[in-house]
């Protein structure tokens, strides 16, 4: 009989749990048992695929089951939760994909970006002006336009950035940044300007989905929760590829560019080639986060995406963890309810809420975790924890 | 000679460069940081900002124009050193991206906190020169008694930063401590007093750059009225190189008289679009900027 | 002039210098010598203040310098030409050496005169650019420099570096000129022993981090053993 391993137990005990839940909890028997399956497939897959030996010897097939179940579990909470929630939750999570964008950049090529807000708005105002005019195509096209536009942007600004040292690379995104309203304004007959633009139909959930409701269900709840799933899926497979890009060779060469570029030229990586890659992917990403707010939001308010969102994400990205998949996804919960939060202190300190204080507490804030990240704890959340762990792994091999 | 001076063309270069002359003192600034601790200062145009508000308007119910002035200056001091010695202090040595991260998560606890006290409203300062441009011969000139008071104003500052660099000891120690620290320490210079008083003089600069751009009867103070001006500083502290004062100063100038024009001449939308434009171009063809010498060699 | 008490010196886990201890006498030439990684320059730097000991004392005079800054050592009249010299390339000579009278109290051109007069080359080049100067030239301004402060101690680490043969005799000259007029105590770092022993009263040898040997410098000069397995001068 083999050994029971922590993990065996660990894996029977969920797995007991989830079907007592399930039964218990579940309106009808067909939907009880109809969970617990599926709970229990999730849980053996999650067990199974995240063993140290899969993990070394199929990492690929690894990630897609890993990335699956996670997007499942999502798709399926979503049923669960209110309309507003999904509502945080699609916009928290596009926000990931940004973060995840830019934590790449910085983490993998040591690249610096204050751009990212007007690259979220280019994939935002292609979404919104491609959809007014080709209102039948699917949106998932539609998205993948507004990833194509974000990664011609990327290119473009990309090619003069391989050259520059950091500050100066920073201070050229600084000054697209605040390009980008100056372009927006020149052509705001087509972008709409600073009223921005409407989508011409809202997504609607379809005929499949809305039979899983009672009747009386508004059709916003039904919507919103397509609109969610649609994101979260969208999130699942663009965090699977940024994972696959990490591991892979290209990902290994800029993280060796990052850290000394004139040993990675010797071993024949070209630095320019890659640096641009990198920055393609960032912008990319960003116009992704972009156009799924669009999408979201049911239209585009092209003043929204200034500079001082992209000093937002900067802080959210250093305060998740430079350089670390999870934490874009912290970056991005933390995103989805800091309106919340700074509400809750307005109410909490008595500020007037349509006073002067109380508009100026996001940036203020944001700014100032930003420094106090930066000076205290570089590494973000998701840095510090996985020091943390590989400093407890490594004490226990050496004892 | 009077239709010349109220042609078109001239009119803009008048615009030009009383606009360059603050650009040019915005990368002075920032070159000024950079050269003595090495790091791009992102909160140049906020920081300044926020010293202006406190002697300007925090001032303006006890003194007039010029007291408010000096005491905006005297803040600014305050704040450079402050900021020098309990902030930047910890992020030399550091990776790159921790200063330009920090200081540019100032910049936005600056604007937010000034527009949480003063509110974003505009600010108009009472100030004795006239914006109304001189005449000759029944046109008008591009220049007003406000805009010679710009020039002259940037002309005496960069004369005085100029000659405290190159002629007085302390010009030298700061230089020194700059080039060389270690050496400079071994020779007793007070390396980091040095670098609090680099801080010290940018802010300086910037304060009273800060408050020319303010005092402008058009523009008026706001909590973002830096934004603009500090990327146009940035930009020609950048083509002209970070390293290179005078530099700074030509590239502003240039910078200034070529994006009066385009906005006279094309949209007013294109101006930030063509200074895009010029700074991607420059530093493709010069990455370390136009009037950088190639690296001297310490021995 | 100088007493060094036990002074031990660690960069992280490496231990540099461990328990040294020495005295270089007020007017007198004390060398410090040994095989590279000894630990001189290490001792040198701290003694400036450039690097903070572990434990042990250092007293110029009485007064321990330990725990103060380089700038403050340097004010007390401790001058130090590191390894490197340190000129200043971008700096003219004249501005090198305006920048070394700084902190003293002396008229700014009886010292720019007395150093031109001891080094006429920089006299003739003293609006030159510090970087346009020879290897041997710039040992004589960082010496300058040094001594344009009128210092009471002066620290030097291998001032015959990568110099041809006349010029560091010259240079040797210069030092026991400098000890004999002005009672200067000087501290020698060197590789090439014997340059060293030639003019220096005091010398103690370092190996890996401790002192080997300390006493008279012709003393020294003789010991077979030390001769061959610390200061490598194979006869």
């Amino acid at each position: 009989m083999a050994r029971f391993t922590r993990r065996h137990v660990v894996t029977s005990g969920c797995i007991v749990l989830a079907v007592a839940v399930s039964l218990v909890g579940a309106a009808t028997i067909r939907d009880g048992v109809a969970l617990s399956v599926a709970l229990v497939i999730a849980i053996a897959g999650t067990a199974t695929f995240s063993a140290r030996g899969m993990r070394a010897n199929h990492p690929t097939l690894v990630r897609v089951v890993l990335s699956a179940v996670a997007i499942d579990c999502a798709l399926v909470s979503t049923f669960f939760f209110s309309a507003t929630t999904n509502f945080n939750l699609a916009i928290g999570a596009a926000m990931s994909i940004v973060l995840l964008g830019l934590s790449f950049l910085t983490g993998a090529s040591g690249q610096i970006s204050l751009g990212s807000s007007a690259f979220m708005g280019i994939g935002a105002l292609i979404m919104a002006m491609w959809a007014n005019h080709h209102a039948s195509t699917p949106i998932v096209v539609t998205l993948l336009i507004a990833v194509a536009g974000g990664a011609l942007a990327g290119l473009l600004l990309g090619l003069p950035a391989t050259r520059l040292r950091g500050p100066y690379l920073a201070g050229m995104t600084l000054a697209f940044a605040v390009a980008f309203t100056g372009i927006v304004n020149t052509f705001s007959s087509w972008t709409g300007g600073d009223a921005g633009l409407q989508l011409p139909t809202s997504a609607t959930a379809p005929h499949w989905l809305v039979a899983l409701f009672s009747v009386s269900t508004s059709p916003f709840v039904t919507n919103t929760m397509w609109i969610t799933d649609i994101t979260i899926v969208v999130t699942g497979v663009a965090f699977f590829f940024m994972a696959n890009l990490f591991a892979s060779r290209t990902g290994r060469a800029m993280r060796l560019l990052r850290d000394n570029d004139v040993a990675a030229e010797l071993v024949g990586i070209s630095l320019s080639r890659t640096r641009v890659i990198a920055f393609i992917v960032s912008s990319a990403y960003a116009a992704l986060g972009g156009a799924l707010w669009t999408l979201i939001n049911n239209s585009v308010s092209p003043p929204s995406y200034s500079f001082a969102l992209s000093v937002t994400i900067l802080s959210l990205v250093v305060i998740g963890g430079i350089g670390t998949i999870p934490g874009a996804l912290i970056g991005g919960i933390i995103y989805a309810y800091s309106a919340n939060v700074i509400s809750w202190i307005t109410t909490q300190t008595g500020l007037n809420p349509q006073g002067n204080f109380a508009s100026q507490l996001n940036g203020i804030i944001f700014g100032g975790l930003l420094i106090v990240t930066m000076l205290f704890a570089p590494m973000g959340i998701a840095g510090a924890v996985r020091h943390y762990w590989l400093r407890r792994r490594a004490g226990v091999v050496t004892e | 000679m009077d239709p010349f001076l109220t042609s078109r063309a001239v009119s803009d270069i008048l615009g030009g460069i009383t606009n360059g002359m603050i650009y040019g003192l915005v990368a002075l600034s920032l070159v000024l940081i950079w050269r003595s601790t090495g790091i791009l200062n992102f909160a140049q145009g906020a920081m300044p900002m926020f010293a202006t508000y406190i002697g300007m308007v925090a001032f303006s119910h006890v003194f007039s124009y010029w007291p408010c002035v000096a005491v905006s200056v005297f803040v600014g001091f305050a704040i450079g050193g402050g900021t020098e010695r309990l902030l930047v202090r910890h992020l030399y040595g550091k990776p790159e991206l921790n200063p330009i991260v920090v200081m540019v998560g100032f910049l936005i606890v600056l604007e937010g906190a000034a527009a949480a006290l003063w509110s974003t409203q505009p600010r108009g300062f009472i100030n004795p020169f006239s914006p109304i441009d001189f005449q000759l011969g029944g046109k008008p000139v591009a220049l007003s008694a406000f805009s010679l008071y710009e020039i002259i104003t940037a002309l005496v500052v960069m004369t005085t930063v100029a000659v405290l660099f190159r002629y007085t000891k302390l010009g030298l120690q700061l230089r020194a401590s700059a080039l060389a620290p270690e050496v400079s320490r071994l020779l007793g210079v007070r390396v980091n007093r040095m670098l609090t008083l680099g801080w010290v003089l940018s802010m300086g600069v910037g304060t009273i750059t800060t408050i020319l751009v303010a005092s402008n009867f058009f523009t008026g103070l706001t909590p973002q009225v830096m934004d603009g001006v500090f990327a146009f500083g940035f930009i020609a502290a950048a083509v002209g190189g970070l390293e290179s004062p005078v530099g700074a100063i030509i590239s502003g100038v240039c910078i200034g008289v070529i994006l009066q024009f385009v906005g006279d001449f094309l949209n007013s939308n294109y101006i930030i679009l063509v200074a895009l434009g010029i700074l991607i171009v420059s530093l493709m063809v010069r990455p370390n900027g136009l009037f950088t010498k190639s690296t001297a060699r310490r021995v | 002039m100088i007493t060094v008490q036990g002074l031990s010196v660690s960069f992280g886990a490496v231990q540099a210098l461990r328990d040294v201890s020495f005295f270089a006498e007020t007017g007198k030439i004390t060398a410090v010598l040994g095989s590279n990684g000894a630990g001189k320059t290490t001792l040198l730097r701290t003694i400036s203040g450039l690097k903070e000991p572990s434990s042990g004392d250092i007293l110029l005079l009485e007064r321990s310098l330990v725990r103060q800054k380089p700038e403050d050592i340097a004010r007390l009249g401790v001058g130090h030409v590191p390894e490197g010299r340190g000129v200043i390339g971008e700096f003219t000579v004249e501005e090198n050496l305006r920048l070394g009278a700084m902190m003293a109290k002396v008229n700014l051109s009886a010292g720019l005169d007395e150093q031109y007069e001891r080094f006429p080359v920089l006299g003739q080049r003293r609006k030159q650019h510090a970087a346009k100067l020879s290897g041997g030239e710039r040992q004589m301004l960082a010496m300058a420099r040094a001594l344009i402060a009128q210092p009471l101690v002066l620290l030097l680490d291998e001032p015959s570096l990568g110099l041809a043969p006349q010029v560091t005799a010259q240079l040797m000259h210069v030092i026991q000129d400098l000890c004999a007029s002005k009672n200067l105590t000087v501290i020698l770092v060197e590789q090439n022993a014997s340059t060293a022993l030639r003019i220096s009263d005091h010398a103690v040898v370092l190996h890996l981090g401790t002192v080997v040997a300390n006493d008279v410098a012709s003393k020294i000069a003789v010991d077979e053993d030390l001769r061959r397995y610390y200061l490598g001068m194979v006869d």
